[in-house]
C-alpha cells in the first residue's frame, strides 16, 4: 500500500477545532441573550439558528455559495478588500463548518443558562460584580455541564461535515479535502484499502476527543454545581 | 434614614410605594404579592420603577426626574435572598469572599475569617452550599451580604425556607448578629405578623401594591388604619358601624363604648381575639350575653367563636379557662380602650 496522505485528518482537524473556537465565541453569549431576552426579534433569531439542523446541508451550502461567492456583495467586498477568497478554500471550510455546528452549542448552552437561579445571577449583581465579570464567574460555571455538551456535539458535527463542507471548499486534494470528503473520494476511486484506513482513524479520533470532553466535564463540574 | 417613593407598573398590578425608614429594622407586612419584595428588588436596582426617588441618605439611588439610576453593583444594598441563593459551584468561603473583589488576597482571607466567627461557621469554610443546613445557608448569606459592609441590609423572607422548628431558634440569632454588626436600616419582609413582631421595631403594612400604614410595631398592631391593615395583623372581629350616638357606636342594636380615638370618623369597628374577656355577669359598659358556636382547640391558647345577637366574635382564651366558659354565668367583655375605629 502506498504512503497514505494524512492532510486529510490535519486540515479536518484544523477545521472543526476553528470552527469550534469560532462556536464557543459566538454562540455563548448569542444563546445567553437567547435565554434572557423576550419578543419577536429573539424568536425570530432562535428560529433561524435552529434552521442548520434542519436544512439539509446541500440547501445550506447553497446559500452559503449566494451568500459568500464572489459574485455576492460580501464575497466581492471580502476579496476586493482583504483580498480573502472563501468559496474554494479551506476557510471556506471553516465557515461551513462553524454554521453547521453552532446551533448545537447555542440550543444546548440555552438551555442550561433558562435553567440558572434568577437570585444567584441578581445575587452577584448585588455583590457589586460587573455583568461580564458575572457571566465568567457565576454564569458559564454553572450552565457548563449543557456548554460542554453543546461543545462536544457542535465538534463533532463540524468534524463529520461533508456536504456543506464540499458545497463551499470543494474537494481539492492537499487544500480544502478534509476527512469525510475523502473517505468518499476512495471509495468512489474504488480504494477499499485507503477508505477502511481512514474510517478506522477517523472513528478512533472521534472517540478520542468526546471521551477526552467528556471527562473534562466531569473534572469542571464537580463542587456540586448543578 | 432610607427614602422610597416610587410607582411601577407591571401588568394590572401596580406598585405605589412611598415610606421614610430613620433607622432600625422595618418589617414589610402583607399578604402574598402585594409588592413587598418588588419593593426591595427596586431599591436594589433589581427592578426599575417607572417613576419616582429612591435615597439612602443623601446618596440618591434612583430619581427618575433627575435620570438618576445607578445600577446595582454600585449601590452598596445588602440583599438575602428568600432561598438565599449562594452560588452551588463556590465553597462557602469563596462565597463569602465573591463581594470582596477590589481587595488583596490577604485581606480577603482576614476579611472571610473575621465574618465566619461572627457566624460561627469557622469550621465550615471549605465546605459546598448543598453540604449545610438550611440555617447554616442562611448565615453564609448574611455573612456574603455584611462583609461588604452594605448601606441598607434587604431581608427577603429569610425564614421562608427553614423548617418550623428551627425558625424560633435562629430568629434569636440572626437578630443578634445583625444588631452587633450592622447599624444601617434593615428591611425585612415577611407576611408572618408574629415573625414581625419578634423581630421588628417598626413594621409598614402593605396591600396590594401599597403600603398602607406605617409606624412603631405596637401601634400599628393596636391602631390599625383600616379594614386591611386589621386583618393583616391578624384581627377577625371587624363590624360595621350603623350609627354614632354621644360616645357610643352602634353595631346592630349593640351600644359599644369606646375611648382613646376621635369617635366620629370610622366605618368599621374591630378588636383582637385576645382583647376580648370573659367576665363575671356586670352591668358595665360593652358587656353582653353570648352564646357559644363553637371552640377550637389550639396549643398555648383555644379560640372560642361565640355569638352575641347576630354578630359573632372570636375569642382567644388560656386552655386552662375554656372549661370555665358556660353561657348565663358570664358575659363577654369588650374593653373600650381595646377597641379601635377603621376607615374603608
Amino acid at each position: 500500500m502506498d504512503q497514505i496522505n494524512l492532510f486529510p485528518l490535519y486540515l479536518s482537524l484544523r477545521v472543526a477545532l476553528t470552527a469550534t473556537l469560532i462556536t464557543i465565541i459566538i454562540g455563548l453569549p448569542t444563546a445567553y441573550y437567547l435565554s434572557r431576552a423576550r419578543g419577536r426579534v429573539a424568536d425570530f433569531l432562535d428560529t433561524v439558528i435552529t434552521l442548520p439542523i434542519v436544512l439539509p446541508p446541500t440547501v445550506l451550502g447553497y446559500y452559503l455559495l449566494v451568500l459568500l461567492g464572489r459574485n455576492s456583495a460580501i464575497g466581492s467586498f471580502l476579496e476586493e478588500r482583504f483580498n480573502i477568497m472563501i468559496v474554494f478554500t479551506p476557510t471556506g471550510a471553516v465557515i461551513a463548518a462553524t454554521v453547521v455546528s453552532i446551533p448545537f452549542l447555542i440550543k444546548s448552552a440555552k438551555a442550561a443558562f433558562l435553567g440558572i437561579d434568577l437570585n444567584v445571577v441578581n445575587a452577584a449583581r448585588v455583590l457589586g460584580r460587573t455583568e461580564f465579570n458575572i457571566f465568567l464567574t457565576i454564569i458559564v460555571p454553572l450552565a457548563w455541564r449543557g456548554i460542554a455538551a453543546g461543545i462536544t456535539l457542535g465538534f463533532a458535527r463540524a468534524l463529520g461535515d461533508f456536504g456543506t463542507t464540499l458545497m463551499v471548499a470543494g474537494s481539492i486534494p492537499n487544500q480544502t479535502m478534509t476527512m469525510p470528503i475523502a473517505i468518499y473520494d476512495a471509495l468512489l476511486a474504488g480504494n477499499r484499502d485507503l477508505a477502511n484506513v481512514l474510517v478506522f482513524i477517523m472513528t478512533a479520533v472521534s472517540l478520542f476527543v468526546l471521551y477526552t470532553i467528556n471527562r473534562l466535564e466531569k473534572r469542571v463540574s464537580k463542587g456540586g454545581a448543578n | 434614614m432610607l427614602d422610597v417613593k416610587i410607582n411601577k407598573s407591571l401588568g394590572d398590578f401596580h406598585l405605589d410605594v412611598d415610606f421614610q425608614v430613620k433607622k432600625g429594622i422595618v418589617g414589610l407586612l402583607g399578604p402574598s404579592g402585594c409588592g413587598k419584595s418588588l419593593t426591595l428588588q427596586a431599591i436594589a436596582g433589581l427592578l426599575k420603577p417607572d417613576s419616582g426617588r429612591i435615597a439612602i441618605d443623601e446618596r440618591v439611588l434612583f430619581d427618575d426626574k433627575k435620570r438618576v439610576n445607578i445600577p446595582t453593583r454600585l449601590r452598596s444594598v445588602g440583599y438575602v435572598f428568600q432561598n438565599y441563593a449562594l452560588f452551588p459551584h463556590l465553597t462557602v468561603a469563596e462565597n463569602i469572599g465573591y463581594g470582596l473583589a477590589g481587595l488583596s488576597k490577604q485581606e480577603k482571607q482576614q476579611k472571610v475569617r473575621s465574618i465566619l466567627e461572627t457566624v460561627q461557621l469557622e469550621g465550615l469554610a471549605k465546605r459546598y452550599p448543598n453540604e449545610l443546613s438550611g440555617g447554616q445557608q442562611q448565615r453564609v448569606a448574611l455573612a456574603r451580604t455584611l462583609v461588604t459592609e452594605p448601606d441598607i441590609l434587604l431581608l427577603d423572607e429569610p425564614f421562608s425556607a427553614l423548617d418550623q422548628h428551627v425558625k424560633k431558634m435562629l430568629e434569636l440569632e440572626l437578630l443578634e448578629i445583625i444588631k452587633h454588626n450592622f447599624s444601617g436600616v434593615v428591611l425585612f419582609v415577611t407576611h408572618n405578623i408574629e415573625e414581625a413582631y419578634r423581630l421588628c421595631d417598626y413594621i409598614c403594612l402593605y396591600d396590594s401594591g401599597s403600603n398602607i400604614q406605617f409606624g412603631e410595631k405596637g401601634e400599628v398592631l393596636t391602631r390599625p388604619v383600616n379594614k386591611a391593615a386589621a386583618r393583616i395583623v391578624g384581627c377577625e372581629n371587624i363590624y360595621e358601624i350603623d350609627s354614632f350616638e354621644g360616645s357610643l357606636i352602634i353595631v346592630n342594636d349593640l351600644q359599644l363604648k369606646v375611648v382613646g380615638t376621635s369617635i366620629t370618623h370610622g366605618k368599621y369597628v374591630g378588636i383582637h381575639n385576645y382583647d376580648i374577656t370573659f367576665v363575671p355577669s356586670s352591668s358595665e359598659a360593652n358587656t353582653f350575653e353570648f352564646k357559644v358556636r363553637s371552640i377550637v382547640e389550639g396549643i398555648d391558647h383555644s379560640t372560642v367563636t361565640v355569638t352575641v345577637g347576630p354578630l359573632l366574635f372570636k375569642v382567644d382564651v388560656p386552655k386552662a379557662t375554656v372549661t370555665q366558659i358556660s353561657e348565663g354565668d358570664i358575659m363577654l367583655h369588650l374593653p373600650p380602650e381595646k377597641l379601635f375605629l377603621l376607615g374603608v
